[in-house]
């Protein structure tokens, strides 16, 4: 698995509980890895299952996921991109599947993917297609570290706090001195 | 033209117009749907065509739309069950299970045992409605009248099954978190069980006047090969990856609930083409019909409905988890991320349909517009699970 990443520039490597999560390993990517993780992917004869956006305080986590037909385990990769400019690099030219899932994505949450061979609005009607029904309102965003799973990390980038599990620790304690020192 | 005459239409509406035309000169752009028979609810593909052959396809979705992501966010886990049969009418328990899965993984959840056969039970015989749904529509497709006549006569005894225990005969909503609404009674019991053999007795019957039918082979036979690296680069599963001679069935690959202690065949074809998915769900039926039969005869007595069950108050617990199930159509898969608040922070419906629909436009590409709605059907389409 390690090696399926290795020059990738993965921010954040774990192993995941599959009997709880459902998945065997995540992975955080920054934007411009994505599409060379997903060749790589088909080379590995991994499939895709869908794509999608989660709404959290530090922006939209746009999850890939991707399963194999012969070995089980499944693969969840993940990019973390800003409420204010949310935009990717597409993978429909590896994963042609991919093409409506990130259309669906942009119809449900805004988020751009550049070189989509036919971006325009898959679900929703072209006329209300700004509406993004699935983004959140400031107070209604919950933190990534508190829902999505952790997992055993395998390799953290040192830049990369917002999985890290001994980051919460930390911000907790800094958070309890600051009401002490004002 | 007269100043009474609206020729607005003729420009096309916005799909139309934002249609990539190839550059072959006097290609005609025909609409198929949203309406037509063949697309089997609201499906639209845009098809153009140079004489007969199609040049390019492409399925315009979203005239089923109903937002459910956005209702599971502002509805219990409890409530939303009964969204889950509105997905996909036709293996609506499939959808049951992938979502009450996700919850009950989340929750720590043990479900009890006669409960989880009870829903394999169930859950294939709606396989069985869904495959003969199929059948029926496919070759009303075909131009064949009389087969959808004995499908629905045979789908009819499972409706009758069914309705006994879930109170429905369509959209069902019986599955709960921690188990299932009630348990069968005895009558139904009696009725699965004199299913069984009478439907076993259909199959034969099937395959001599409809299956082995020269006219049907010509329709299907070396028409829409889909690849397995097709299948990999689109997310294809279930009978349509399983056509293409790839091994995978989620209830294998990725076993849940009882399914690891019952023998059944995986059913795949190397044909690859509209035949092959012809004969894999062919097949699967009759696993089906195996599986309920183990299933009956293993059920322990005993509680259907965990004790201290949630109540549609019940919050789901902060996390994230996927749960799959093998759905007549594919992997149905229910990715739940949640907060631990009221309602469910947020639920990805991975719909099958819509993976094995969007490769499609590849397919057919080159083939005659006749052999498209071959291919479409093959595909085993239901569109409000591609909307959602």
């Amino acid at each position: 698995m390690e090696a399926l990443f290795t020059g990738l520039g993965a921010l954040y490597l774990a192993k995941c509980d599959a009997a709880k999560s459902g998945q065997a390993f995540q992975a955080f990517l920054p934007a411009g890895a994505l599409v060379r993780a997903a060749e790589r992917l088909l080379k590995a004869n991994y499939f895709i299952e869908d794509i999608c956006a989660v709404d959290c305080v530090e922006g939209y986590v746009v999850v890939y996921h991707f399963d194999h037909f012969e070995t089980p385990g499944r693969l969840t990769l993940r990019v973390l991109v800003p409420h204010d400019a949310p935009s990717l690099p597409s993978i429909a030219g590896i994963f042609q599947g991919a093409e409506w899932h990130e259309r669906e994505t942009r119809d449900f949450h805004g988020v751009l993917f550049t070189g989509n061979p036919n971006f325009i609005p898959l679900l929703i009607d072209p006329e209300m297609a700004d509406c993004f029904p699935l983004r959140k309102g400031e107070k209604a965003r919950s933190k990534a570290k508190d829902m999505l799973e952790a997992g055993e990390v395998i390799f953290v980038s040192p830049a990369f706090t917002l999985m890290t599990p001994d980051a919460p620790a930390e911000v907790k304690e800094s958070g309890g001195d600051q009401p002490a020192t004002a | 033209m007269t100043t009474y005459q609206n020729n607005d239409h003729l420009a096309g509406d916005f799909y139309t117009q934002n249609f990539a035309k190839t550059a072959g000169e006097g290609n005609l752009i025909l609409n198929l749907g949203p309406q037509h028979p063949s697309t089997h609810g609201v499906l639209r593909v845009v098809v153009e065509l140079d004489g007969e052959y199609i040049m390019r396809a492409e399925p315009i979705l979203g005239y089923l739309h109903r937002m459910h992501e956005k209702m599971a966010e502002v509805k219990t886990a409890a409530q939303f069950i009964p969204n889950m049969g509105r997905v996909d009418y036709g293996h609506a328990l499939g959808w049951n299970w992938a979502f009450v899965g996700a919850a009950e993984k989340l929750g720590g959840i043990e479900v009890p045992e006669r409960a989880e056969y009870i829903r394999v039970i169930t859950c294939e015989l709606n396989r069985i409605a869904s495959h003969l749904l199929w059948w029926g529509a496919y070759l009303l497709d075909l131009g064949a009248f009389t087969p959808i006549m004995y499908a629905f006569d045979d789908r009819e005894k499972v409706l009758d099954i069914l309705q006994i225990p879930t109170g429905s005969r369509l959209t069902y909503s019986y599955y709960r978190i921690g188990g299932v609404a009630q348990d069968l009674n005895a009558d139904c019991i009696r009725r699965i069980q004199e299913f069984i053999p009478w439907f076993r007795s259909r199959l034969p019957m099937y395959k001599d006047l409809v299956s082995d039918n020269i006219i049907l082979r010509k329709r299907i036979e070396g028409i829409g090969a889909i690849e397995q690296d097709t299948c990999r680069r689109y997310g294809a599963t279930g009978p349509v990856a399983r056509g293409s001679g790839i091994n995978y069935d989620v209830r294998r690959a990725q076993p849940y609930s009882v399914y690891p202690k019952l023998d059944f065949v995986v059913p795949t074809s190397d044909l690859k083409d509209a035949r092959g998915r012809y004969d894999v769900r062919m097949i699967e039926m009759e696993q089906s019909l195996r599986i309920i039969e183990q299933a009956l005869d293993m059920m322990p007595e005993g509680e259907v409905l965990v004790k201290g069950a949630p109540k549609p108050s019940w919050k789901v617990p902060a996390g994230e988890t996927y749960f799959a199930v093998e759905g007549a159509r594919g992997k149905i898969g229910a990715y739940v991320v949640s907060d631990g608040g009221k309602n469910i922070y947020r639920t990805k419906l991975r719909a099958p349909g819509f993976c094995n629909l969007s490769l499609f436009a590849e397919v057919s590409q080159g083939t005659i517009l006749a052999d498209a709605v071959a291919i479409l059907g093959s595909l085993d389409l239901i569109i409000p699970e591609i909307d959602r």
